[in-house]
């Protein structure tokens, strides 16, 4: 080490401090050539959080192909004019090359076609109601064939008389759960006539993801302009989609980036010449600042390929966190006065630097543990950014700094002074340990009114306007939110339509409850091969023989006598012509149906059970209970859970975490001096809690994840005061710039519209703010050295 | 020569500005008239054709026909039953009291064969419109609609509609693409302004007014 100081010069550090910060200029142009790749997608954030990888991959189809659709409602009170101003709505949007279709005309439905692929599977197929009518043998079939002849009308879809004279065909039609929404065909159009208005669907497809930037602003701009065009003419319209979700978040991110970036540079610069007053630690702070934010960016961009907004706005605090460490140096040169010399002070203050650079380190290293893909890149953009302010101290900062400070040292340590004297008179050890014990009786309170919260919503905020159109299209349409679901799977296509068989039983229970109101299935269109062998058997034991019976029924209502020869041949060739999933899968009925069925996997085959008209989703996680190949799928619970997860386990660790940092302090300063310089850390830690506790806020992962940092931090300050020494007003000018820089950037992330930002914000605010009041503890009841 | 082909085009052209006129004219008439009355009863026969069926199927009995709740179609030959068409649902009531309901959302094209249904019976003009191109002849006291389907979906089903009358609706027939006919005859029409309470219990209390 001595061999070090002596031979080590500060222009040997310039050199090498312009090289990497050459090579950070050129690698960061080189990479953002194409702009910055910034990542707006909530999905990206979320850990997988299925045990079953099927599951998860249903998730995020689902999530992907909802996601770049775009829907829209156009309304008038007069019909006619909703009609036009959607065609040429959607005929505007059609034009714009930020949507690849945009559907406002439907095909009128062709029920023909629509009823053609199951009126040859006619006797194999029944409806639930009729089969256990069949089953129990009480079906009056004369009265059923008496009401097909004389109802006044057709309700739906129905087969002709000769197809299917007792209605079990029209019955399994009517079963169908084809109606998902509240929408009618009219027209040509999709629409909903309320009272008041009547509107128009229109949906568009987008060219690529609702999260490209590009894509988002073409979109935008393109739905405006066509708003435009029908302005003044009464026509409202209402949107949903990712898309104005994910641009209204862009938005939201950019500007709290920018605006938490400019407020920290901004209090940072004014604090350093209120304190230096010399432009110089200005010009130096910024450079520090701006070499840790490059490489933090250029690392995360480099080893994530991407940049996650959250970890954007997280990394505009980062600014007076990382400045720290060049404000010390300022302060021991301006403590220093006359006697400057530029290796010694760095190697005075040295020690105090690598300590507080490792407990930071240690405090977001912990994050790179956790399972989120966004805090790994918080943690990963905090430790390069931070090593590398501190490299700038180490490399730069010598050779830019060798004239003494012109301030007059005194005057300018003051205040600090002052204050610091006024500390160690008033707080004597014994009450010092007073106010340490009447702190943690007043947080005791606090602590018991604790509460937890891990609710999804923390990671999204959603622009309120932006929630009210899409609950009033969810109102209008009935499309419903999809996030809770069921995947079934199994080796063949029988077995898995059997698994979910047997899931729709308890799932026709549920509505009967009224727990749901419906609910889309593969096997709602097609049976398993063994119901509609069943329904056959069913339908031969009970109808056609004798076939005498039929004969006498027939005749009985009128019938030619060729309806039952005819129904009597049919019967027979329709044994073992069951309908299957491909022949569903390819007919023209199955079209909106299709994303029910996601095929081939590793293990067989899956498929969708989407519930509708969810009322309680607990209920839904014990239908899947004890069914083999039945899955049940909560994006937002399991979320939720992991989060709950988490925080129990985050809790567990920080304890473990607050040993780790004491050894190390205890390595340095032995355990009378350890416990001095750990106790405002700790003192803060039960004060923010109680904080919390009083104030009735509910702890989040979040809020544990800050106090991990707040451990990395809040012991910096009483580790530089303890190491501050003679200078010790210095210092402590120092660290109350530090602190004050880091107040102010945290303190701006407390009101970032992202609670799980505000949260972190929150908490470093609250105890750094501790942290900082208590500092002195360490130095003024140090042993004399 | 020329230029007496032109008259006679512009001749013709002034015709069928008159005719479709005088149609338009005479649909707002019929509709007038008919809607004076915010309950019509009414007794019906209805004969339908079906292929498969050796004789036309006959069907009398009552109905209710009240615009704010929709239509109470009551058959007492051959067999008791009972149905009930609203704007949200069709009810069917049996002969032992037994309801079925069946939401008019729930089915494609439940609703609109619900709505036609009921405008044909009140020949309710702008309902019909919708679906339907309408040509009107004769006058307020004798008329004849003849609809033809606008749209391909209806017209899957349904090839004319005819529907006659005077104060009242008279007959409709309904012939249909695949040869099955309908014919419904309307005797003893008679106007009310309200609906007698049990009557109401029945269309389950709740009228759109």
């Amino acid at each position: 080490m001595k061999g070090f100081w002596q031979t080590w010069q500060p222009r040997h550090g310039v050199v090498i401090w312009a090289l990497l910060a050459a090579v950070l200029v050129i690698a960061s142009c080189w990479r953002y050539s194409a702009g910055l790749p910034l990542q707006t997608n909530l999905l990206a954030l979320l850990p997988s959080t299925e045990r079953n990888p099927v599951a998860e991959n249903a998730v995020n189809t689902l999530a992907s192909t909802a996601g770049d659709r775009v829907i829209f409602l156009v309304g008038h009170t007069d019909f006619e004019q909703a009609a036009a101003a959607a065609r040429k709505f959607a005929q505007f949007l059609a034009q714009d090359k930020a949507f690849s279709q945009v559907t406002a005309e439907v095909p009128a439905v062709n029920l023909r076609a629509l009823t053609g692929l199951y009126a040859s599977h006619r006797y194999t197929l029944l409806s639930s109601e009729d089969r256990q009518l069949l089953q129990s043998g009480g079906a009056d079939m004369p009265a059923r064939l008496q009401r097909k002849l004389y109802a006044p009308f057709q309700f739906g879809l129905t087969l002709p008389l000769a197809q299917d004279p007792f209605g079990l065909a029209d019955q399994w039609l009517a079963s169908l759960p084809l109606r998902s929404f509240k929408l009618e065909p009219d027209s040509g159009l999709l629409v909903r006539h309320t009272d008041s208005q009547h509107w128009v669907l229109v949906t568009a497809q987008l060219s690529g993801s609702a999260y490209d930037g590009r894509i988002q602003n073409e979109a935008s701009q393109a739905i405006t302009k066509a708003e435009a065009e029908f302005a003044g003419q009464n026509v409202s319209l209402l949107r949903t989609g990712t898309l104005f979700y994910a641009h209204a978040a862009r938005a939201q991110g950019e500007r709290e980036a920018n605006w938490i970036g400019a407020g920290s540079l901004l209090g940072m610069l004014l604090l350093l010449y209120r304190v230096f007053r010399s432009v110089r630690p200005l010009v130096l702070g910024l450079l520090s600042v701006a070499f840790g934010i490059g490489t933090a960016l250029l690392g995360v961009v480099c080893m994530h390929g991407e940049i996650h907004l959250i970890t954007l706005v997280f990394g505009a605090s980062l600014i007076g966190e990382a400045v720290d460490y060049s404000v010390q140096y300022f302060a021991a040169h301006m403590g220093a006065g006359e006697d400057w010399e530029p290796m010694a002070g760095l190697r005075r203050i040295a020690a105090g630097l690598c300590v507080a650079l490792l407990t930071s380190l240690l405090g977001y290293a912990v994050l790179l543990f956790a399972p989120f893909p966004a805090l790994h890149q918080i943690a990963l953009f905090a430790m390069f950014g931070l090593t590398s302010a501190w490299l700038t101290v180490f490399l730069l900062l010598p050779a830019c700094l060798r004239q003494p400070s012109r301030r007059n040292p005194d005057e300018a340590v003051a205040t600090p002074q002052r204050w610091l004297h006024t500390w160690q008179e008033v707080m004597t050890p014994k009450r010092s340990i007073l106010l340490c014990g009447v702190l943690l009786l007043l947080s005791i309170p606090g602590w018991l009114r604790l509460s937890g919260d891990d609710d999804i919503r923390q990671l999204i905020t959603r622009p309120p306007e932006l929630n009210e159109q899409e609950s009033r299209i969810r109102e209008l349409t009935g499309f419903a939110n999809s996030s809770q679901f069921f995947v079934s799977e199994g080796t063949t296509p029988e077995a898995l339509l059997q698994a979910e068989e047997a899931l729709g039983t308890r799932l026709e229970t549920a509505r009967t409850r009224g727990d749901i109101t419906g609910y889309q299935a593969v096997s709602a269109f097609v049976p398993s091969a063994r119901r509609q062998a069943e329904n056959y058997a069913l339908l031969l034991q009970q109808l056609f023989s004798p076939p005498q019976k039929l004969r006498r029924w027939f005749d009985e209502a009128g019938l030619e006598d060729t309806v039952a020869t005819d129904q009597a041949n049919a019967f027979k060739l329709a044994k073992d012509q069951q309908l299957t999933v491909a022949e569903w899968l390819q007919a023209p009925l199955s079209t909106p149906f299709r994303y029910l069925w996601i095929g081939e996997t590793a293990q067989g085959y899956a498929a969708i059970v989407m519930p509708q008209g969810v009322r309680d989703a607990t209920t839904l996680s014990r239908l899947a209970e004890g069914l083999p190949g039945i899955t049940y799928v909560d994006k937002a619970g399991s979320v939720s859970a992991l989060f709950r997860e988490y925080r129990k386990w985050g809790a567990i660790w920080l304890g473990g975490a607050l040993v780790l940092v004491f050894a190390v302090l205890r390595l340095r300063y032995g355990w009378r001096d350890a416990t001095l310089v750990f106790v405002p850390t700790l003192l803060s830690f039960a004060v923010t809690l109680a904080i919390f506790g009083w104030i009735g806020r509910p702890l989040t992962l979040f809020n544990l994840m800050g106090m991990m940092l707040l451990l990395g931090i809040g012991v910096n300050y009483s580790v530089f005061l303890r190491e501050g020494g003679v200078n010790a007003a210095a210092t402590l000018a120092g660290v109350g710039l530090s602190a004050g820089t880091t107040l102010l950037s945290f303190g701006l992330l407390a009101f970032s519209s992202m609670p799980a930002l505000a949260g972190f914000g929150m908490t470093l605010l609250t105890g750094i703010a501790i942290a900082v009041l208590l500092s002195p503890l360490g130095y003024s009841n140090r042993s004399a050295t | 020569m020329r230029a007496l082909v032109r008259v006679i085009s512009a001749c013709q052209l002034f015709i069928c500005a008159q005719v479709h006129a005088q149609s338009d004219d005479l649909l707002t008439r019929i509709a007038a008239q008919l809607d004076k009355h915010a309950v019509v009863r009414a007794e019906f026969a209805q004969s339908k054709q079906i292929s498969g069926v050796k004789r036309p199927l006959q069907t009398s009995g009552q109905l209710i026909f009240a615009r704010q709740y929709g239509v109470l179609w009551q058959i007492d030959k051959p067999y008791k039953v009972s149905y009930i068409l609203s704007e949200e649902k069709i009810v069917e009531i049996t002969a032992d009291g037994g309801r079925k309901e069946r939401l008019a959302r729930d089915l494609p094209g439940l609703a609109q064969v619900g709505r036609v249904f009921r405008a044909m019976l009140g020949a309710n003009t702008s309902a019909l419109r919708e679906h339907f191109d309408i040509e009107a002849k004769g006058e307020a006291g004798n008329w004849s609609l003849t609809l033809n389907p606008r749209q391909a979906q209806m017209a899957q089903f349904i090839e004319q509609i005819d529907i006659g009358g005077g104060a009242f609706v008279v007959a409709i027939r309904i012939q249909e693409r695949g040869g099955d006919a309908t014919q419904i005859k309307f005797r003893n029409s008679n106007g009310a302004d309200t609906l007698s309470e049990s009557e109401r219990q029945l269309f389950g209390g709740s009228g759109k007014q």
